[in-house]
């Protein structure tokens, strides 16, 4: 059940898509669908080192760089412990939890600032941090439009990781739900069967999907069924024939 | 047991699970399983929105795919997509009385042998969060106590939702929300892994999740992220006992 808002994300990506094929839009959607100052999107790789996907703007940009070099922020904190951070006053928060992130975004114009985490199920891809040059509270629907684009950010990241093309992203996250539990279910199976993270194996998946030209769900539920399954040893997938 | 009984029975045993540093997901299995036991219907599930307003899956009395198939077409279509958007209940939906209401789910529903189902609004301060989803196999209307009582039921549900908040506000929800949805995300990737190491199927996955969590105090979610971050071997899941003889 794709929601308007869901569809409002989708057009606003195909329409940066449109205009720069291979540009990284996420984060202006992010932050024009959120009506915020500005956003970024940062990447967990392993070891927990955070890289920068992309960022909305100058200031979005300056608050990345002192994220990643000071090692403390809001897109650390979402990413590390799975939750949603705010701080609807940085200039307030003498006793902030950044002691060197907060003065310096304060003096770089961010006045109030977001995090969240970029996840599928226990699987951690980053965080999106959104900033604001006022201090406050996000209202509602900034709120519930923040959750909704870090479920979107997800799924990209996912297709990207898996050799997607960025001028294509909208197109192959429409028609996608977010909770299809044969394809969780699978990328649990798929762990198990190559010896992997359930992260590469999410990964794996979306990637023979897209090779083999088959939807992610179909594929899914075929792996659960036992009729594909990834074989380790050869470190390709194999497909059983249906039916005597 | 009277019936009366097993509902005072139920509150108390959810009233208690809701004190300490509960696990949502457990605690939505539970009461989906005490409806299937107080109500007369045959399984039972809850459908949570995601903050964005999509209807998803987090927990039922059957883990059996015919069943999570059920709530899976209802992402797009079903009593619960009806029941969220229009906040009202939809009680003793006879499904043989052919009509076009739902193309997906009505047939899939009879094909797994359900004939009539019932679906109430998880309400908050006039914000509906999402639904319980009862399902017969029999036809007959519901009692009028059966639908209080499962109202009551739900209603409880959406307590458990809000998992300590002693604030209302719309952000902490959906942050609670977000977090329900993405724990049944982790026990799907968990009860694969399983499935595939020990060659069980997902049901029998979901119970050795679930016996793990009840043996060793954890939360469901926790001990589904232990595995899926590969800090609990799959083999070393405990098993659920075996059930009890009753007479």
């Amino acid at each position: 059940m794709a929601t308007d808002r869901l569809i409002d994300i989708f057009a606003l990506m195909a329409q940066h898509e449109r205009e720069d094929p291979h540009g990284m839009s996420l984060c202006e959607v992010a932050a024009e669908i959120t009506e915020l100052s500005g956003a970024g999107i940062a990447i967990t790789s392993s070891g927990e080192n955070m890289t920068r996907l992309c960022t909305s703007n100058r200031l979005a940009g300056v608050l990345m760089n002192l994220e990643i070099t000071v090692g403390e922020g809001p897109g650390t904190d979402a990413s590390n412990s799975g939750l949603a951070v705010d701080e609807q006053n940085l200039d307030l928060s003498e006793n902030s939890r950044w002691v060197i992130y907060a003065p310096r975004a304060l003096a770089a114009g961010a006045q109030a600032v977001f995090g969240f985490p970029v996840r599928i199920g226990a699987v951690r891809f980053g965080s999106l941090s959104l900033f604001r040059d006022e201090p406050g509270p996000l209202s509602e629907l900034q709120s519930s439009d923040a959750y909704l684009m870090a479920s979107v950010i997800a799924r990209a990241v996912l297709a990207m990781q898996a050799g997607a093309l960025r001028g294509g992203l909208s197109g192959e996250l429409e028609g996608q739900s977010n909770f299809d539990f044969s394809v969780h279910q699978a990328a649990g199976m798929v762990a198990v069967q190559g010896s992997m993270t359930v992260k590469d194996a999410l990964v794996m998946l979306r990637a023979h999907a897209f090779a083999t030209n088959k939807d992610l769900s179909t594929l899914a539920a075929s792996v659960v069924s036992r009729r594909t399954h990834f074989d380790q040893g050869v470190g390709t997938w194999t497909e059983e024939k249906v039916g005597p | 047991m009277a019936r009366e009984s097993l509902l005072i029975a139920t509150l108390v045993e959810l009233a208690d699970n809701l004190v300490d540093n509960y696990d949502v997901i457990d605690v939505l299995t539970v009461l989906s399983d005490r409806c299937v036991e107080t109500i007369d219907v045959d399984a039972a599930g809850v459908m949570l929105a995601s903050p964005g307003g999509e209807l998803q899956f987090v927990a039922s009395s059957s883990e059996s795919m015919r069943v999570l198939e059920l709530f899976q077409i209802q992402a797009d279509e079903g009593p619960c997509v009806d029941c969220y958007r229009s906040g009202e209940a939809i009680v003793n939906y006879d499904l043989t009385e052919h009509d076009d209401r739902w193309p997906l789910f009505t047939p899939r529903a009879l094909a797994q042998g359900f004939r009539a189902v019932h679906s109430l609004p998880m309400r908050l301060r006039g914000r509906t969060i999402g639904a319980l989803n009862l399902f017969r196999t029999h036809q007959g209307p519901l009692g009028v106590d059966d639908v209080a009582a499962a109202q009551g039921l739900a209603d409880v549900a959406t307590i458990a939702i809000l998992q300590h908040q002693s604030s209302l506000d719309s952000r902490a929800l959906n942050e609670q929300l977000s977090n329900a949805l993405n724990s049944r995300i982790i026990i799907e990737q968990a009860k694969g892994m399983i499935s595939q190491a020990t060659n069980c199927d997902m049901d029998e996955a979901f119970g050795r999740l679930r016996a793990h969590a009840r043996n060793h105090n954890e939360g469901l979610t926790g001990v589904a992220t232990r595995i899926v971050e590969g800090k609990l071997a799959t083999n070393e899941v405990d098993f659920p006992l075996p059930p009890k003889l009753t007479k």
